[in-house]
């Protein structure tokens, strides 16, 4: 009789995958704004407030894939899985990316959670510098309340996972 | 008034500007920028506004749907450098809770320059309204829509409602319209949107108790809405133009969210035309003044009549316009009754009083109320409430 793990996750529902080949996504910035604004707008009628979700979605799903956009690639393809648990709606983003990018990813998601982060996002707001990738992951984690890991799904191929609970909100 | 236009756009899709008479810098549409160089117009529209500018600069984001973090910072840096260098200059923006970021994220620049605050405008849209959207009205507007609802259900297939569309309810107030069309007509998709929080809080109470699925209750502005432009192929606005003190802006609105080829079904009233018998004149004359009270608010509950017009005007074609009366003979006399004894209560209560009128004049004003409920209840007697439904098609 196979028994339960009670630490295993509870299990997020897919709702939508969209995949494409990296050098199409990197053909034009405004793949950013088309897709997260078309997913965002697919997955939202069915929250208390659909409109205000998607516009909210739509930003934090935007910087995600423009930090991608920023990031180096070597090649492959583009996955940006969106699934759902409750009110908290997960957005993973899988592409190929050197080693140096990897290292880059890990530690930016690894210094977004700690404790000063409020204090990071406010002095990387005052500083004279256009904002880094550190700062768009930062962001998310400071005004959507999101939580961000990063998985490695073979050597050279990583997933961000991002956890956005947005799902109750309504005016 | 404009005294200072300036605008400047990316892809048309977002614009900024500068009116110096208020002092008003104001960002409206999505900003997603690779580089701040694709800013380089409207940053520096910013730096003109604040060197031209004395005590406060009002910065509108209201309308502000998007902006990504590149644009905030550039935007950001440039208010903050301000700050430093313009100590005697104050910055309010101003944000709208219906776009859900922007109060937040501006908030956070108060963190760094006290000279910067935010103020979401929305909490009082259309303070006049309040009459109306109190929790005490709340039956009353299920009773009217349900008298209404016996002649709509079969007017609004002349108008564009169809099983399978896309429709939007805008002024959906506590959405018992959408519920009856989706029964009735099974539209693929309702977004129901209101701007009153406690509206839409009993409309998704109603959809979850009696588990109803697949209207969106939203909360906005109608004359300034989140939505896409040509979304839907039917959107209604029943009894609402008729309350507000911009009618041809919410019009455009509703054009602008309407697919080409689809339709905008208004319903208004024509409230001096409210009648019963027994005891006309005194009806007529209360209802006269109705009108005037309204008037005073800054609405026109007599525009049901000018609904070609208002619709022509917004550039519309085949426009439909047809009239019908809900009476007393209309399903139970006693909701028409209770409907006239809840106008009363409104219209010769709060709203009377809040103009000033005398203890004589509210006591023959309520009279008329009086005679109307006779006339519904009389065995022999006529009550009737007309309203104009009219819609017209957006061009191909």
């Amino acid at each position: 009789m196979p028994t339960k793990d009670a630490n295993a996750e509870p299990s997020f529902r897919t709702m939508i995958q969209v995949d494409m080949e990296i050098v199409s996504f990197l053909s034009n910035w405004a793949h950013c704004d088309y897709i997260s604004s078309y997913l965002a707008r697919t997955i939202s009628h069915n929250r208390p407030d659909s409109v205000l979700f998607s516009n909210l979605f739509s930003s934090a799903l935007n910087e995600l894939l423009e930090v991608t956009f920023r990031t180096r690639h070597s090649g492959g393809a583009l996955e940006c899985r969106l699934s759902r648990l409750g009110e908290t709606d997960r957005i993973e983003l899988t592409f190929a990316c050197s080693r140096e990018e990897h290292t880059f990813l890990e530690d930016a998601i690894a210094r977004v959670q700690g404790a000063d982060r409020q204090a990071r996002y406010l002095s990387s707001l005052s500083g004279d510098v256009a904002p880094s990738r550190d700062m768009m992951l930062l962001e998310l984690t400071v005004n959507y309340n999101a939580t961000l890991r990063l998985e490695e799904v073979d050597a050279d191929t990583v997933t961000i996972v991002v956890d956005l609970p947005l799902g109750g909100l309504a005016n | 008034m404009t005294a200072h236009p300036a605008p400047s756009s990316i892809s048309g899709r977002f614009k900024a500007h500068f009116d110096l008479n208020n002092q008003e810098f104001s960002l409206a549409g999505s900003v997603r920028p690779q580089t701040i160089d694709e800013l380089a117009p409207s940053l520096g529209l910013l730096k003109e506004s604040i060197e031209s500018v004395r005590g406060v600069l009002y910065i509108n984001v209201r309308r502000l749907a998007q902006m990504n973090n590149t644009a905030f910072h550039a935007f950001s840096r440039v208010i903050i450098d301000a700050c430093r260098v313009r100590p005697d200059l104050r910055f309010v923006v101003i944000t709208s809770s219906v776009v859900g970021w922007t109060t937040r994220k501006f908030g956070r620049l108060s963190k760094i320059e006290p000279g910067i605050t935010v103020e979401e405008y929305d909490s009082e849209f259309y303070p006049g309204q309040s009459f109306l959207e109190e929790g005490g009205f709340i039956p009353i507007l299920r009773t009217q829509t349900k008298m209404t609802w016996r002649h709509e259900r079969s007017i609004l297939p002349r108008h564009g409602m169809r099983p399978g569309i896309v429709m939007a309810d805008i002024c959906c107030g506590i959405g018992d319209f959408a519920v009856l069309v989706q029964k009735e007509f099974e539209p693929s998709r309702i977004v129901a949107l209101d701007h009153s929080k406690s509206s839409l809080a009993y409309a998704r109470n109603v959809a979850s108790e009696f588990d109803i699925t697949g209207i969106e209750y939203t909360y906005g502005d109608a004359s300034e809405m989140l939505l896409d432009d040509d979304q839907f192929d039917l959107v209604t606005c029943r009894h609402s133009l008729q309350i507000f003190n911009r009618p041809a802006q919410i019009l455009k609105e509703l054009f602008r969210i309407c697919k080409p080829g689809g339709r905008v079904y208004i319903t208004n009233e024509k409230n001096s035309h409210c009648l019963g018998e027994p005891r006309g004149e005194s009806i007529r004359w209360t209802y006269n003044e109705v009108a005037k009270l309204f008037e005073h608010f800054d609405m026109d509950v007599e525009l049901g009549p000018k609904s070609r017009r208002y619709l022509a005007d917004a550039g519309f074609d085949d426009i439909r316009v047809e009239q019908f009366m809900v009476t007393n003979l209309d399903g139970d006399p006693k909701d028409f009754a209770d409907m006239i004894a809840a106008w009363e209560d409104v219209y010769a209560g709060d709203m009377a009083v809040k103009r000033g009128d005398s203890s004589e004049f509210i006591k023959q004003f309520r009279q008329g109320f009086k005679d109307h409920i006779s006339a519904a209840l009389h065995p022999k007697g006529y009550a009737g409430w007309p309203i104009w439904a009219a819609s017209g098609q957006k061009p191909l």
